[in-house]
């Protein structure tokens, strides 16, 4: 993911230094022209002095031998005074005006200029890499402290961006650090112009979030409790019922198959409102699982021996950190399916084994087993795979992994759906991460 | 001095880091890791001071005009791959991790041998001033500030690159390759002629009283769509040449693609 810090500071010390650098350099050229100029005017400034020279005076002068500058003075065509470092010959065209020309091994700024009489010719010249350097060095000073500065701008750049962006990042670290329970709204105050409509909308979600899970659980769990007396009342009247009709009765024993399965869709509705992470009231106690799986397996006996079902129950002593109630109704939905989905004479079995990274409980039957494509579905609410035509003919409510799966969640353990080590069927593994207070096989 | 020293170092790293800049954002839409980067300016920093220290050597081979050939053996290297990469990312809708690798890859090879070419040139420039004192500040800060201004335009284009729309970036990217590319082949043509491997003629124009080549922006055009003021006719066919080539190239493979995906 790109981050708007690294975007900011990076396009505006580009465009910073685009932007100082070409005027740097436009600065550079216009400060040298203006300094070929001065020096420019400092040759016309010597040929006038040289040409103020009556040709007596020259007679008198010592031979100049200036390392940045030379001349020379003719008068009709005849050298009347050079400095040393010129040749004997011209060393420009008796042309008025600048050129550039070469001689004593150095390139040289020429200026030619008529003196006041018509035969005399004042030759002055700079050379011309003193002339660069020297202009160089005024314009450098200039010049560098700006480049200089450059990597100082981009530090405070990186540090004001940064600075800037806090109340985001702040922002970010409030919504990461919620819990998928916590729906209270995020605090406003102090929060800087350009998030407060953010924020404002986010809180507003939240509020709306609350209350529809709050109007969910609250309709849902009213319904089914509502809907317990009627089916209490139900099956006693189905009680009597059988009694005045004749056993063996079809319709009797459609009807009370059917009170029986709208009793079993009330309790894994309430089940599954009780056990989302969002209502669940916890009341974690250090427990053994393996224990907790054989008290489950004796408990509903009975169930897997109606269907001439083996159950085995292996592994050791497993202790963890979790929720009693919920952890039954875990094991007995796993149970429950296994039983339902395992044909007559099939084979269960539960597994509870421990280690270093945790408790893992594993429930696999011998009965048809799920496509591995249906793996994600069948913990969605009410999903059958394919309905009530299921190959099983087993009916239910499609609850029962929905249900393991928050409790799954509960516990921040991991769930994860295989092929058994019968030669079908299903293999549940939920892996429960170990918690220092819980202790392994103690 | 510094002016002298801003064009020549300008020149270079503008190229190669609008190169840079264009791959980094075709790496960036495909999903493609940007570690190759850092190994192939590594390489290509490598490479460059190894050529430029063997320059006299270099120098002698083909009858003296050895640095010639092979400068344009180089920029032609580059060329064809980025040829290579660009019909080869047209071609690969969604790239696998085997394709994301060969990419990569290229990508390497077209940055390394072009910050070869062009690092090369620096290293050479500057190592002529070498003890001279003198000229240590000018040359250094025109360094400095052609540097400077080459890489901040090639981040510019890359953030200008990843903040167009999604399915604009590769076609932009691939007029900026084509021309960057055709630029190279531009260069290589104008390499050979100085080595007399192709012939002298008379330049087609002459821009220079409107842009001359050894200003900013004329840089900042020579980088960009291989600019040259006086061009010869044979540098024109392969600048234009190599353009039309890698555009039709690309446009080929994009049409095969599509028609692949329709049957």
């Amino acid at each position: 993911m790109r981050s708007i810090r690294t975007f900011l500071v990076v396009v505006l010390l580009a465009t910073m230094t685009l932007v100082v650098f070409i005027a740097a350099l436009r600065g550079y050229r216009a400060s040298m022209s203006q300094v070929e100029a001065l020096l420019d005017g400092q040759l016309v400034e010597m040929a006038r002095l040289l040409d103020s020279l009556h040709p007596d005076d020259f007679a008198m002068t010592e031979a100049y031998d200036g390392r940045a500058f030379a001349f020379q003075v003719w008068v009709s065509g005849k050298l009347l005074k050079k400095s040393l470092n010129t040749p004997d010959e011209l060393i420009a065209p008796l042309t008025p005006g600048y050129r550039d020309g070469n001689f004593s091994g150095y390139r040289w700024r020429i200026l030619a200029q008529p003196g006041h009489t018509h035969e005399q010719w004042i030759l002055v010249a700079q050379r011309a890499d003193l002339r660069i350097s020297l202009a160089e060095e005024v314009i450098l000073e200039a010049v560098l402290p700006i480049i200089v500065s450059l990597p100082l701008a981009g530090v405070l750049i990186w540090l004001i961006v940064g600075r800037g962006l806090q109340p985001l990042r702040r922002l970010a670290q409030q919504l990461g650090s919620k819990r998928s329970d916590d729906l209270s709204p995020l605090p406003i105050a102090g929060a800087p112009a350009e998030l407060r409509q953010v924020i404002d909308s986010t809180n507003s979600l939240f509020n709306r979030l609350a209350l529809a899970f709050d109007r969910e659980k609250r309709f849902a769990a009213d319904a089914a409790h509502e809907l317990r007396t009627p089916i209490s009342v139900l099956k006693i009247q189905m009680y009597n019922l059988s009694r005045d009709l004749q056993r063996g009765n079809p319709n009797l024993d459609k009807l009370n198959d059917g009170i029986e399965r709208v009793n079993h869709l009330v309790e894994q509705i309430l089940a599954l409102y009780r056990s989302t992470p969002e209502h669940f009231m916890a009341n974690f106690s250090r427990l053994d699982l393996h224990a907790l799986a054989r008290d489950t397996i004796s408990r509903y006996y009975d169930e897997f021996r109606s269907r001439d079902q083996q159950i085995e129950l292996a592994g050791h002593r497993s202790f963890l950190v979790g929720d009693r109630f919920a952890l039954e109704t875990l094991l007995h939905n796993l149970l429950s399916n296994a039983s339902k989905y395992t044909p007559s004479g099939g084979q269960i079995r539960v597994a509870v084994q421990s280690d270093d990274s945790g408790v893992v409980l594993c429930v696999e039957d011998s009965g048809p087993g799920i496509a591995e494509e249906e793996y994600e579905r069948v913990f969605e609410r009410f999903y059958r795979i394919g309905g009530d035509r299921h190959v099983s003919g087993v009916r239910g409510c499609g609850l029962g992994l929905a249900i393991v799966q928050h409790i799954t969640e509960l516990h921040e353990a991991r769930i994860e759906l295989g092929r058994s080590s019968f030669t079908s069927g299903l293999a549940v593994n939920i892996c429960f991460p170990l918690r220092i207070d819980a202790g392994v096989g103690a | 001095m510094l002016l002298t020293s801003v064009i020549i170092v300008l020149r270079e790293v503008l190229e190669a880091a609008l190169i840079i800049s264009v791959l980094l954002a075709l790496s960036r839409i495909a999903g493609i890791r940007l570690n190759w980067v850092r190994w192939a300016i590594g390489l290509g920093v490598l490479g460059s001071v190894i050529y430029a220290s063997n320059t006299a050597i270099v120098s002698d081979w083909f009858d003296g005009v050895g640095q010639e050939v092979i400068n344009a053996l180089l920029q032609i290297s580059v060329y064809v791959c980025l040829v290579i990469f660009a019909v080869y990312f047209a071609a690969t809708h969604k790239a696998d991790d085997a394709n994301k690798q060969r990419l990569q890859a290229l990508m390497t090879v077209v940055v390394s041998l072009a910050i070869v070419r062009e690092g090369s040139e620096i290293f050479l420039y500057l190592s002529g001033f070498v003890g001279d004192m003198t000229q240590f500040t000018p040359i250094l800060t025109g360094g400095l500030v052609g540097a400077g201004i080459g890489i901040s335009a090639g981040a510019l284009v890359y953030y200008l690159l990843l903040n167009l729309k999604r399915d604009i970036i590769p076609y932009l990217s691939t007029v900026l390759l084509a021309s960057v590319a055709a630029g190279m082949a531009g260069q290589a043509a104008l390499l050979l002629i100085q080595a007399d491997w192709l012939p002298s003629q008379q330049a087609l124009w002459d821009s220079s009283q409107w842009l001359p080549e050894d200003s900013v922006s004329g840089q900042l055009l020579y980088a960009l769509i291989g600019y040259e003021a006086s061009p010869t006719p044979v540098q024109a066919a392969a600048y234009f040449g190599g353009f039309l080539l890698l555009l039709g190239l690309v446009a080929l493979s994009r049409y095969r693609r599509k028609s692949h995906a329709d049957g």
